[in-house]
């Protein structure tokens, strides 16, 4: 019985798939920030874990769009791009995956979201439910 | 419903005429992507008929899932896929009336009662299949993170108590079926290796999908590759 539960865990462990780091290769999104209406804007703090930069959010012929720039982050797997209407992302927009760990990055927001306010940003590790960063917009 | 409970209780004494009786017990490991099963199967059977080739029994199957970062999707038949009745089974899902839930490490366990059909090729292997047809299932609460396209929310979430085999989405609960094939290599003892498909089922505290009318039930089907010890009594 023992060796079964054993067998089990090593069959658990093998079987567990390798989550993909986010990418290290700087990007650099082309947003035309100077055409653009600055709606809000916040310094980024790593929680945690090393990050860095500004979040800002945009608008752009009524469309809306968030850019970080500068901005630096400690890899990590399953990262992803929220806005969230508290502080603990218990109520959340995702903006999809984080493109790197280094550039300047630009995240569309669906029309719909803007009806809500979601003043707070976040770097978020969905596959260990973990914070990297956070920033308030004001 | 009640058809379906009158055919799983009577359906061992309609047979208990029949010659010979075989009693066994599986022990399984089964293992995915990122998730796994350890289940034990008690099984009792009939070979009925002439040749006594073909096998019917009834057993008690307990599975334990454990998995890692599993998203759950929409369970209810009438939202994946607009209807209810046997025909979902070819019935094509409704991607916009599916949401998903992720669940960071979901653990279940569940108890229930199995069917088991099978073919005794000769006396030293066997094939067949088993699945689960009613029981109840027990976990932890968890933490889940609820997303529905850009927008998503924590929540927790626990097993579904109660399992039900109806038919593919109408199913309720986490049920396990497998696709086997077993040799014995001596009387007593032998090895089983197949298929498990497995179906695990989370509750939401709150409805927290509303649209196209709200739901708390979140299911994952899981195809795994399952190896066995056997041991024939």
């Amino acid at each position: 019985m023992k060796n079964l539960v054993v067998l089990f865990i090593c069959l658990m462990l093998i079987s567990c798939e390798v989550e993909e780091a986010t990418p290290t290769t700087p990007v650099g999104d082309t947003f035309m920030t100077d055409k653009a209406t600055l709606v809000r804007s916040g310094t980024i703090m790593g929680v945690n874990h090393t990050v860095s930069g500004t979040a800002t959010l945009y608008e752009l012929n009524g469309e809306y769009t968030l850019v970080l720039d500068p901005f630096q982050s400690q890899n990590g797997p399953d990262l992803k791009v929220y806005f969230s209407k508290d502080v603990g992302a218990n109520n959340f927009l995702r903006l999809g995956n984080l493109k790197s760990t280094t550039g300047k990055q630009s995240y569309p927001i669906p029309d719909s979201a803007m009806q809500t306010d979601y003043p707070y940003f976040h770097v978020w590790c969905e596959q260990f439910s973990v914070e990297f960063a956070r920033a308030e917009l004001k | 419903m009640r058809c379906w409970i009158c055919a799983i209780l009577f359906f061992p004494v309609s047979l208990a005429v029949c010659q010979p009786r075989f009693t066994c017990g599986d022990a399984t490991v089964a293992f995915g992507n990122s998730e796994g099963t350890l289940s034990f199967l008690f099984t009792h059977g009939w070979r009925p008929g002439k040749n006594e080739k073909f096998e019917v029994g009834i057993g008690l199957r307990f599975t334990s899932y454990l998995g890692q970062n599993q998203y759950y999707i929409t369970a209810p038949a009438n939202l994946t896929s607009g209807a209810t009745g046997p025909q979902v089974i070819f019935k094509e899902n409704i991607p916009e009336n599916i949401d998903s839930l992720l669940i960071n490490w979901p653990q279940i366990n569940a108890l229930n009662l199995a069917i088991h059909l099978g073919y005794q090729i000769n006396s030293r292997f066997t094939v067949g299949f088993t699945i689960d047809a009613l029981g109840f299932s027990f976990g932890k609460s968890t933490s889940a993170r609820y997303i529905n396209g850009a927008f998503g929310q924590t929540t927790s979430a626990k097993p579904t108590a109660f399992n039900f085999l109806l038919v593919s989405d109408n199913d309720l609960g986490s049920l396990n079926s497998e696709l086997f094939a077993k040799y014995y290599w001596n009387e007593r003892w032998g090895i089983k290796a197949g298929a498990q498909f497995l179906f695990t089922e989370y509750t939401t505290q709150t409805e927290v999908q509303q649209v196209p009318e709200p739901n708390d039930r979140f299911r994952d089907k899981s195809l795994l590759i399952a190896l066995a010890i056997t041991r024939s009594f």
